[in-house]
């Protein structure tokens, strides 16, 4: 596990080689990957992958997903002290929020979800309460 | 770092056994919709996410879903990007197989594409954890490090500014895993299994990319005929939400993905 985490960080500070990751997305990808590291006590597997950018009150980040029936899956959404709060949604292709089990704290947020078609889904990320800052999306699955 | 996080897991089951959000948020506007992120690193699921599926839908033989060594000295550089990636899917169907001997073969031939490719320093010592790995039947370990393998590929060739090769390798993984996947479901129909094939989102974007490609690479013999196929493939896989696709557009599908990957292997004169 110790060696998946560390690969994670190598792959995700590679990942985006045109543009050098900040310190604060270094901070918020080291947060959500620990946070998620608690999912694999529970055998869930940390998909080596991320998703970095900057969230603000009101201006809420969306991306689409690919995720398969009969398989669960957290979205585990880390951020740095900055975000006071954040929250992580999942939508099913027509839009519509679908039901998760929801996790949040400070500067991290994660979302537990179950569906029950295969297809595409859409995960929205945002600020509740806090400042700008930078945030690192990834998920684990079983 | 677990010690650390050990009364977390403790709170994350009890605030899930506790909260369960209902889905009241307000739906996403047409234009989230539309302006939503598809990043190949997160919106493309790995091979292991659809086998993770597939496998609790019942026992299944993997081993039945080896194919023959392909050839690895390809000249066309997108045709080895292409086989590239079904080597990785090969590699995670010889783990769910539990059969080491085959994931090293694999190993083996992922390191020869990668020579071709350029980008074999990037994989030698990947290649020798797996190796290490499949000796000692480590399973879950064999899995990450395939994982971690791709995604070094990809990075490197992010790097050398080869991404449409890694678009390739994308697609052939994903062309691999159809093949096997599709093959299982049409030996042994149900709508369950069927629905499974269901990725709309996934071959779109895929195939927006191969459109996208220069016109050199998209002219390249391999990637026109896996363009070609792709096209009919998305009629196969974008099916419905609540409509199983039939018995025989299962056996369709296989059919198409299994003619892609045969003439992806082939080595071009």
């Amino acid at each position: 596990m110790k060696r998946l985490l560390l690969s994670l960080a190598c792959a995700a500070l590679a990942s985006a080689p045109l543009r050098a990751a900040s310190d604060d997305e270094v901070a918020a990808r080291r947060t959500a990957l620990e946070v998620a590291g608690a999912f694999t006590n529970d055998g869930f597997k940390l998909r080596d992958g991320n998703w970095t950018g900057v969230v603000e009150i009101g201006k809420p980040m969306v991306i689409q997903v690919n995720l398969y029936a009969g398989n669960q899956y957290w979205f585990t959404l880390g951020s740095v002290p900055a975000a006071k709060k954040l929250l992580v949604t999942v939508y099913d292709e027509t839009g519509q929020a679908m039901e998760v089990d929801p996790y949040q704290e400070a500067s991290v947020a994660a979302a537990g979800f179950s569906p029950q078609a295969s297809g595409s889904y859409y995960v929205k990320v945002e600020e509740i309460e806090g400042t700008a800052a930078a945030f690192c999306l990834i998920y684990s699955y079983k | 770092m677990f010690l650390k996080h050990r009364p977390l897991a403790s709170c994350l089951a009890f605030v899930c056994l506790c909260a369960s959000a209902a889905g009241q948020a307000a739906p996403l506007t047409p234009a989230e919709l539309s302006g939503a992120a598809l990043t190949d690193s997160l919106s493309i699921p790995m091979p292991g996410e659809f086998m993770a599926a597939l496998n609790k839908l019942g026992k299944l033989d993997w081993t039945t879903k080896f194919r023959l060594p392909i050839v690895t000295n390809y000249s066309s550089r997108p045709q080895a990007a292409l086989n590239l990636g079904g080597l990785i899917a090969d590699g995670y169907i010889a783990i769910e197989a539990e059969d080491g001997q085959q994931v090293k073969n694999i190993g083996k031939d992922v390191l020869a594409l990668a020579k071709v490719l350029g980008v074999s320093k990037d994989v030698v010592e990947r290649a020798s954890s797996i190796a290490s790995f499949a000796e000692n039947s480590q399973w879950d370990q064999l899995k990450e490090e395939l994982e971690s393998t791709q995604n070094e590929v990809k990075t490197a060739m992010t790097e050398a500014k080869d991404q449409d090769l890694v678009t390739l390798i994308t697609v052939g993984g994903w062309l691999r895993g159809v093949e096997a996947i599709s093959g299982h479901v049409a030996g042994n129909y149900s709508e369950l299994g069927a629905k499974l094939l269901r990725q709309p989102g996934i071959v779109s974007f895929l195939n927006k990319n191969l459109e996208a490609l220069p016109e050199k690479v998209r002219e390249d013999a391999s990637v026109k005929i896996t363009r070609k196929k792709m096209a009919e493939i998305e009629k196969f896989i974008a099916f419905p939400l609540d409509k199983a696709p039939s018995a025989d557009d299962v056996k369709q599908l296989n059919k198409l993905a299994i003619e892609a990957i045969k003439e992806i292997s082939k080595k071009q004169k």
